[in-house]
């Protein structure tokens, strides 16, 4: 069966190379056959490493990083809807449930990031990367599971031709391509992602305030008394770690991206260093906003450090957005840097912006516009360190 | 006070930032932004001459043009406010060339490394803006200079992020037909996207 479709894959391959008539479609055959078989081709001349990591095997590692956050989003899309409608179910009929939901996203995802990545191959001819199956597999996680398709299709579209392909695809681009369909949506469509209100799969009209936006709506209180005394959802610490909230697929359950993260960091494909940095600058902005708090009416000041770094998607954000290779900055000082003022400006964001509860998506993105200059100042120190140690 | 101040600073720099929200001093900011240690020299002058500019057309707008500012030359009821186009232009162009002479004088370095850009400030949106939005929003002196070094940082900090964005997209592979203007009309889309992060924030 194998040996039939390797032959017949032989067979039709000098119909797409050099002179072949489809040879416009040698990206989709490509694509095709490297699908099915791994890669005969050998390299030539050197360097020659010898090390089966390649593109491939990172982005299937991120992929194989983010999957228990599919499962896991799925069941608690299930138990919210369960709450909200008062009804129990087992933990399997959960995840049956939440994934309904989920699969649509998924193939519409998939369907609209695919299109353009052959499309750009195509008339551009160069490769279809596999790089798009890990942007399109983080879009679906950060989407609520009550998003309209159409403006996933939309979104999608606009992320992944502005956010990369116009740069040329896959390990050119500035911006993170799932980040700018994010803030596409947030930016375009505000009445079903601004993240004030809570996304579940509930009876109609079943809503109610996000643990982010409870303290941000309120003043001259401690943020710590106000969600205790949330009854709709359970906002406590332990809660929130565990994952059973309200939220976009991906990112409830902490100690799922905690083991995620650790897995990215063991095979090196994420950098710690951006994630301690961002964790360091979230507390050190959190504890500089909790001295703050006695002197201001804003309530969201007084939210402790480790509360903020459970509450929203400030963990998945981290683990899979900021540590993004080509987005983030290059070099090792400099990730310290990114990292830390991603963290910071997170808090900042969160407790100053009244328009925006969650400030996780847009301190990434901000920082990706300024990675590049990061870099620039980090590698210019050094020379300039060398100059002077040496060239006297 | 000094709240006062550090949140009209802030303001200035993020949340409204001369060149991501109010898209002034485009054209030199598409230019130039090609090499980082050229855009970085532009934005020091443009923030420089910001800076000056401000509280000096501040003063001249307060002491001479706005509606019954003679009043204290005995015309209580003049109004020259028309001229105000017309005279920011000319104190800018004025000014660059009076920093000009100074910087020569005083601080050689300065001055070359710097170059053909600040007589090219004279001409930069931004800076006229800047005096335009100090009139429209009624700020007084110390208002008017704190503004003007915050549009300044703000520009310096669009400026300085675009180019090293450049530098690095210098190994992308963008389409032929999207080469240059085009790629960096479009980044300032996303870039000042990315800036939304502070809009809203009120100080």
């Amino acid at each position: 069966m194998v040996n039939a479709l390797r032959k017949l894959i032989k067979n039709i391959e000098p119909k797409f190379t050099d002179d072949g008539p489809l040879q416009r479609f040698f990206p989709i055959f490509e694509a095709t056959e490297s699908f099915l078989f791994s890669s005969d081709e050998k390299t030539k001349s050197g360097p020659h490493i010898r090390d089966s990591v390649d593109i491939k095997r990172v982005m299937i590692l991120v992929v194989l990083a983010l999957i228990p956050c599919y499962i896991f989003g799925a069941i608690n899309i299930g138990v919210q809807a369960g709450i909200a409608s008062g009804k129990e179910r087992t933990l399997f009929d959960n995840f049956v449930f939440g994934m309904g939901y989920i699969i649509p996203v998924i193939i519409v995802t998939f369907i609209a990031g695919g299109f353009w990545e052959v499309l750009f191959a195509v008339i551009r001819k160069h490769d279809i990367y596999e790089g798009f199956l890990v942007t399109c597999a983080l879009i679906p996680l950060l989407m609520p599971p009550t998003i309209p398709l159409w403006q996933v299709f939309v979104a999608t579209s606009f992320g992944i031709v502005i956010g990369k392909e116009i740069f040329g695809g896959v390990g050119y681009n500035i911006f993170n391509p799932a980040l700018v369909t994010r803030a596409f949506i947030y930016f375009a469509y505000p009445t079903t992602i601004a993240g004030d209100k809570v996304w579940l799969v509930g009876p109609d009209g079943y809503s109610g305030a996000t643990a982010l936006s409870i303290p941000a709506a309120t003043e001259n209180s401690n943020a710590l008394d106000l969600l205790n005394n949330v009854n709709q959802f359970d906002f406590s610490w332990i809660n929130m770690v565990m994952g059973y909230i309200p939220g976009s697929i991906g990112e409830t359950n902490k100690i799922i991206i905690l083991l995620g993260a650790l897995f990215l960091i063991y095979v090196k494909i994420a950098s710690w260093r951006t994630m301690l940095g961002a964790i360091l600058g979230l507390f050190f902005t959190a504890i500089v906003t909790n001295t703050l708090a006695p002197f201001s009416s804003n309530t969201m000041l007084s939210l402790p450090p480790h509360y903020h770094l459970v509450m929203g998607s400030f963990m998945f954000g981290v683990a899979f957005m900021a540590t993004e290779p080509v987005t983030s900055a290059h070099t090792n000082r400099g990730k310290w840097i990114y990292g830390f003022l991603i963290g910071s400006l997170t808090v900042i964001i969160r407790s100053i912006n009244p328009a925006y509860p969650e400030g996780i998506m847009l301190a990434i993105l901000l920082m990706n516009a300024f990675a590049p200059l990061i870099d620039y100042f980090v590698v210019q120190k050094n020379i300039n360190q060398r100059k002077f140690r040496y060239a006297k | 006070m000094l709240e006062h101040y550090l949140s009209l600073a802030t303001k200035a720099i993020f949340i409204e930032n001369i060149l991501l929200a109010y898209f002034l001093g485009m054209c030199s900011f598409l230019a130039i932004s090609k090499r980082v240690d050229t855009s970085i020299g532009l934005g020091f002058a443009v923030t420089f001459v910001l800076t000056i500019t401000a509280p000096a057309n501040w003063a001249i707008h307060h002491y001479f043009l706005e509606d019954g500012a003679l009043s204290w030359a005995g015309l209580p009821e003049v109004d020259l406010s028309f001229l105000n186009f017309i005279v920011f232009i000319a104190v800018i162009a004025a000014m660059v060339q009076l920093v000009e002479l100074i910087l020569d004088r005083f601080s050689e370095k300065l001055y070359h490394n710097l170059g053909i850009f600040l007589p090219l400030i004279a001409v930069n949106c931004s800076i006229l803006g800047g005096s335009l939005f100090l009139v429209e929003r009624d700020y007084n002196f110390m208002e008017s200079t704190i503004f003007g070094f915050g549009s300044g940082l703000g520009w310096f900090l669009a400026i300085a992020s675009m180019s090293s964005i450049r530098y690095k997209l210098r190994y992308s592979n963008v389409p032929l037909r999207l080469k240059g203007l085009g790629i960096t009309m479009l980044l300032t889309g996303l870039l000042s996207m990315a800036f939304m992060a502070f809009s809203g924030i009120d100080l």
